[in-house]
């Protein structure tokens, strides 16, 4: 499937802005087997005195850049192509918990895929024994990973409430999951502490949804914003599979990466410093358009 | 550590009486005394001097230690509770004699550790190669918070992540020694190791000259020309990189800074440029190159580290990615601070430089590997259990790590289930014993257990270590590292020559060539802090002397009711002082904040300074508590009046004349303008009460000049003339004008190609409306605006310099 993306990130400052610095994460990058990115570009607005881009350890492409001149504006905007293969039913060939704990033992690697990076708590992650608990409830029936993943997926989009105003980019997966409220990325997260509370490595990822679903379907929640789901490893045969909560299903043709990482933290789409005093206020805008 | 069976000794020794009553701990290996109990090499020489001394010349003596140390104002910050408090530092008097032959077994020792430190390392964050050949268990990597995702594939740019590196060693039941911790992050203690060196000969400096012990200074030298060789290349400057004066360790990094010549940076001093890491200066933007780093590597950019993190700079990754700036130590090294790691060095020697340990470490067992794990279980209670993934030493984490059969029933059951369940977490160690050495107490030696911290930096010439450094000595009895946990003291450590050593100073020698460092460096930030320094004391100043006239006169007329009491009340509550407060509040702020600032910038004042402060603020604290008004108040300002002259006569006759200075004297002109405009305005107009005038010139301290001046009575044109026209009375307006004139004129960039800066220019034209004005044209209104002006003038020069 062929892809036009439009995403437009606005930050308007209530007091100028002398000086600040941002990393940017929202541009698109090739993964094999899985999507390819055809024409990428990314504009900012006012034009920043300096910017460069770098590839991060998961592979995320940043952009890095600096103004020093005083605005009271920032503007994003990226356009993109994408080619995204559509999600292949594959047969469960992934292991029971035990035989995970041997090969994950055995997996002697830290490349950014390993999945040694993906077990303990990570900066937005903690391992709450709550969820622990309840991930372990929730997939009791489910003897291989990808069986206790996926009931574990289905059981968030169940108990879990899709509201926005419940929770903010700030809140611990901790409080969402008293909550049972929140939004992609709080189930994601809860998602995540939750498999790596079982032992099983867990990733976050960021990226789109297609804005509108194919003729008779529903038109998938999110998709007005950046997306989050999550990346599960699945033992050494079948290696990452992706799970997206908020809609109950696996990451397929209709999901469009942009950040892979161990939490928020790692694809958050902007991070910045600023020498203001004021606050600011975001708007984010996203259009994926299905070509063919 | 295997133990090792030791006859008790039972006769006494013979030698030096002071050692009779010496009993070594059974199966414990003393410092001081072989197995058989007799003096081992210096030692003898060391207790025969203690006993030509006598016990009382021997207290005395290390009471002049301890007084160095407080007159040095040399403290360390400890957290135990919610607000770090300054200790002294708690000087053992003993120091610690290793002879030059043992020392040598540790220098080698430590310098293969630290070559293979540095391979680890830059496997780690290179090639992991290490990890794929399964010499390194990935989540000691992976899993590890140190590990810093980041500086993967960085390089550093001088070739090597690490260049100065602590060890703590102890000594086993067996004699040999072992080394209980790497400390590679940023390893603190080199200053206080200077600083226990100087009080430690302050009390023994014959005894000292006479015993062929290894000087340190040698040592920071060959470190410094290190870390200068390396900003020859580009230039910049070389720095050191504080978290700031809330830092535990604060004091001594003022204090080598300041040895050695470095500049005291924070991370909201720097600045990252295309790149480049720049410092701001009052002579703008210079750059950086080197920075001895003293906070924790993922504190140092809130844009690639730690987001909440307020003590770093933005981009400075990217400037380490860029090669632009050497870090010492590189950025991630705290990785090998893992306590984990240490059951895998054994191998990772081997394989690494293809040869053992020299020096052993302590057995460890990582319970991420399965036969380990029951290896621990199965041996619980004889094991010092700790989280795999600490980096603090065993005998620091108080909260962490103990001993299996010291545990509850309950907290062993509840530990054993999750070292079961989550095994890579935890590691269990071999306990670790120490050998003792004496300390004094009530007259007498007495064995304590010790620990020795030894320095090593890498040179020209490869690793060296520091003939000396600290020894960290318990405060009971009780050999078990673990007992280390409850505090103690620290002692200089000597090593001993068989032959004469070279002396050696920090002063140039012979043959190197005399480099004046420019004037431009002074970070904005210090800047800042001068002036405000300098302003706190003159407003102190200003205060004491209107309190001590106010005061007098109640004490004499005793009547706060008489209108100049109550006229002169309602001018110090305008400045936020209750005159009916003996020793006001408002007073002590300004003493404290003065004391704060000077606090901030302390590797740019001499002890004596920052001492004299100290003691200013002591003596209003316990003024504040005691004192009476009136005379009393009056006898008190005239105490704090002398004290805070003092201090400003030590800053002004010994603070070299370098743009600090500039800034300081800014500060004291700008105030003391104000404050003179201020008092003159309200004590000169038409509706002053009678005594105003003589008041007036009391407080300006301006009675005997006008007495010789105008042979008259006060009237309000000569005192005026005297208080704010006279350009020959220090204490007059249009005098501080002329010096800040002056010296704004002497900054970076006051007169540029003939031109004045704007701020030169302002203070000019301020100084020429004083000039040519005349007495009676200069109004309590005409006053205010002069002091409204001079504030402008303030906030113009902080515009211009500190942003």
């Amino acid at each position: 499937m062929l892809y036009d993306l439009r995403l437009t990130l606005t930050y308007d400052y209530d007091a100028p802005v002398h000086g600040g610095r941002h990393h940017i994460r929202v541009a698109p990058s090739s993964v094999p087997g899985h999507q390819r990115v055809i024409a990428s570009s990314l504009s900012f607005f006012p034009k920043p005195q300096r910017a460069t881009s770098f590839i991060d350890f998961f592979g995320n492409m940043v952009s890095d850049v600096s103004f020093v001149e005083p605005h009271e504006k920032f503007e994003v905007r990226l356009t993109a192509r994408v080619q995204v293969e559509d999600h292949v039913e594959r047969s469960d060939v992934s292991p029971t918990m035990d035989q995970l704990a041997l090969e994950v033992e055995r997996y002697w690697s830290v490349q950014p895929d390993s999945p040694q990076h993906f077990l303990a708590a990570s900066p937005r992650v903690q391992l709450a024994p709550d969820i622990k608990d309840y991930a372990s409830a929730q997939s009791a029936h489910a003897d291989t990973v990808l069986g206790k993943a996926m009931a574990l997926c289905l059981a968030i989009h169940r108990d879990f409430e899709y509201d926005p105003k419940a929770t903010d980019v700030e809140t611990k997966p901790a409080e969402a999951f008293v909550l049972k409220k929140g939004v992609c990325q709080d189930f994601a997260h809860v998602m995540i502490a939750g498999l790596r509370g079982l032992g099983v490595p867990a990733g976050y990822v960021s990226g789109f949804l297609r804005t509108l679903p194919p003729p008779g379907k529903a038109r998938l929640e999110g998709a007005d914003a950046m997306h989050a789901w999550v990346r599960v490893w699945c033992g050494t045969t079948m290696g990452w599979v992706e799970f997206d909560p908020t809609n109950a299903m696996m990451a397929g043709g209709d999901h469009i990466a942009i950040g892979h990482g161990r939490d928020y933290a790692d694809v958050s789409p902007i991070v910045g410093v600023l020498r203001t005093h004021g606050s600011h206020e975001t708007r984010q805008s996203v259009d994926v358009i299905r070509i063919e | 550590m295997r133990k090792r069976s030791q006859n008790t000794r039972t006769t006494p020794p013979a030698g030096p009486s002071i050692i009779r009553d010496y009993a070594l701990l059974p199966g414990v290996p003393d410092e001081m005394l072989d197995a058989s109990g007799a003096l081992r090499p210096g030692w003898d020489k060391l207790m025969a001097a203690f006993d030509a001394l006598g016990p009382a010349e021997l207290s005395a003596r290390f009471e002049r230690a301890d007084q160095y140390l407080r007159d040095a104002g040399v403290f360390y910050r400890k957290y135990d509770g919610a607000e770090g408090k300054e200790r002294a530092w708690p000087l053992a008097h003993i120091p610690l004699l290793i002879h030059e032959a043992e020392w040598q077994t540790i220098s080698t020792g430590l310098t293969q550790r630290a070559e293979l430190l540095e391979k680890i390392v830059a496997d780690i964050y290179g090639d992991n190669r290490l990890v794929q050949e399964g010499l390194l268990p990935p989540e000691l990597v992976a899993q590890n918070g140190e590990f810093l995702r980041p500086l993967v594939g960085v390089k550093p740019t001088s070739g090597h992540f690490l260049h100065f590196c602590a060890f703590e060693l102890g000594r086993g039941p067996d004699g040999a020694w072992w080394v209980l911790g790497d400390r590679m992050q940023a390893p603190s203690g080199a200053g206080f190791a200077l600083e226990n060196r100087v009080a430690t000969t302050r009390a023994l400096s014959d005894i000292y000259g006479e015993m062929n012990i290894q000087r340190l200074a040698g040592f920071f030298r060959d470190f410094r020309d290190h870390l200068f060789a390396q900003a020859k290349r580009d230039g910049g400057r070389v720095g050191i990189l504080t978290p700031g004066q809330l830092n535990e360790t604060y004091f001594e990094h003022a204090y080598i800074a300041r040895y050695l010549g470095l500049m005291l940076l924070e991370g909201e001093d720097l600045v990252v440029e295309n790149g480049q890491v720049m410092v701001r200066t009052v002579a703008g933007l210079k750059p950086v190159s080197v920075l001895w780093r003293r906070m924790d590597s993922s504190f140092v950019d809130p844009l690639e580290l730690r987001y909440d993190s307020r003590i770093g700079t933005p981009g400075m990754v990217e400037a380490v990615r860029s090669g632009s700036i050497s870090m010492i130590n590189g950025l991630g090294t705290g990785i090998l601070e893992t306590r984990a790691l240490s059951a895998f060095m054994p191998r990772l020697c081997e394989h690494l430089l293809g040869a053992g340990l020299q020096l052993p470490e302590i057995a460890t067992w990582w319970c991420g590997q399965r036969s380990e794990r029951d290896f621990v279980l199965d041996n619980f209670d004889n094991l010092m259990l700790g989280p795999a993934f600490a980096t603090t030493l065993p005998f620091d984490d108080l909260r962490g790590t103990a001993l299996g059969s010291s545990m509850t029933a309950e907290q062993k059951t509840l530990l054993r289930q999750r070292i079961a369940e989550n095994g890579r977490h935890y590691v269990g160690q071999e306990p670790v014993q120490l050998s003792t050495a004496p300390v004094y107490v009530d007259g007498k030696l007495e064995p304590r257990p010790i620990t020795l911290r030894v320095f090593a930096s890498r040179t020209e010439r490869g690793w060296t270590l520091m003939p000396g450094g600290f020894a960290r000595v318990g405060s009971t009895p009780d050999t078990t590292a673990l007992a280390m946990q409850r505090g103690g003291q620290a002692a200089d450590v000597w090593v001993v020559s068989s032959s004469p050593v070279e002396q050696i100073s920090l002063l140039p020698q012979e043959g190197d060539r005399l480099v004046r460092n420019s004037a431009g460096s002074l970070p904005s930030r210090a800047a800042d802090n001068l002036i405000w320094l300098g302003r706190y004391a003159e407003r102190c100043e200003a205060t004491v002397r209107i309190l001590r006239a106010y005061n007098a006169r109640l004490a004499e007329l005793s009547k706060p009711d008489l209108p100049i009491l109550t006229h002169c009340a309602a001018f110090l509550d305008s400045i936020d002082v209750d005159a009916s407060e003996a020793m006001p509040q408002g007073l002590l702020v300004s003493i404290n904040s003065a004391v704060h600032s000077a606090g901030q910038i302390r590797d740019r004042f001499s002890p004596d300074g920052w001492l004299a402060l100290n003691d200013l603020q002591k003596t209003a604290q316990r003024f504040a508590t005691r004192i009476q008004g009136g005379d009393d108040a009056t006898r008190a300002m005239t105490v704090i009046l002398r004290k805070l002259a003092g201090f400003s006569g030590l800053v002004h006759e010994n603070m070299y004349r370098f743009a600090g200075w500039r800034f300081l004297e800014i500060g004291r002109r700008l105030e003391r303008a104000i404050q003179t405009a201020r008092i003159a305005s309200a004590l000169s107009g038409d509706d002053a009460p009678d005594g105003s005038l003589e008041m007036l010139l009391e407080i300006g301290d301006s009675v005997m000049s006008h007495r010789r001046r105008y042979s008259v009575t006060a009237g309000t044109q000569s005192a005026i003339d005297l208080l704010v026209l006279d350009p020959l009375n220090p204490r007059s307006v249009l005098f501080q004008l002329t010096e800040l004139r002056t010296q704004l004129e002497e900054l970076p960039g006051g007169i540029r190609d003939g031109q004045l800066s704007t701020v030169a220019k302002a203070a000019l034209e301020l100084q020429t409306r004083l000039i040519i004005a005349e007495p009676e044209a200069i109004t309590p209104e005409v006053l205010e605006n002069i002091a409204n002006e001079i504030g402008m003038l303030a906030g113009l020069i902080a515009a211009h310099y500190f942003t």
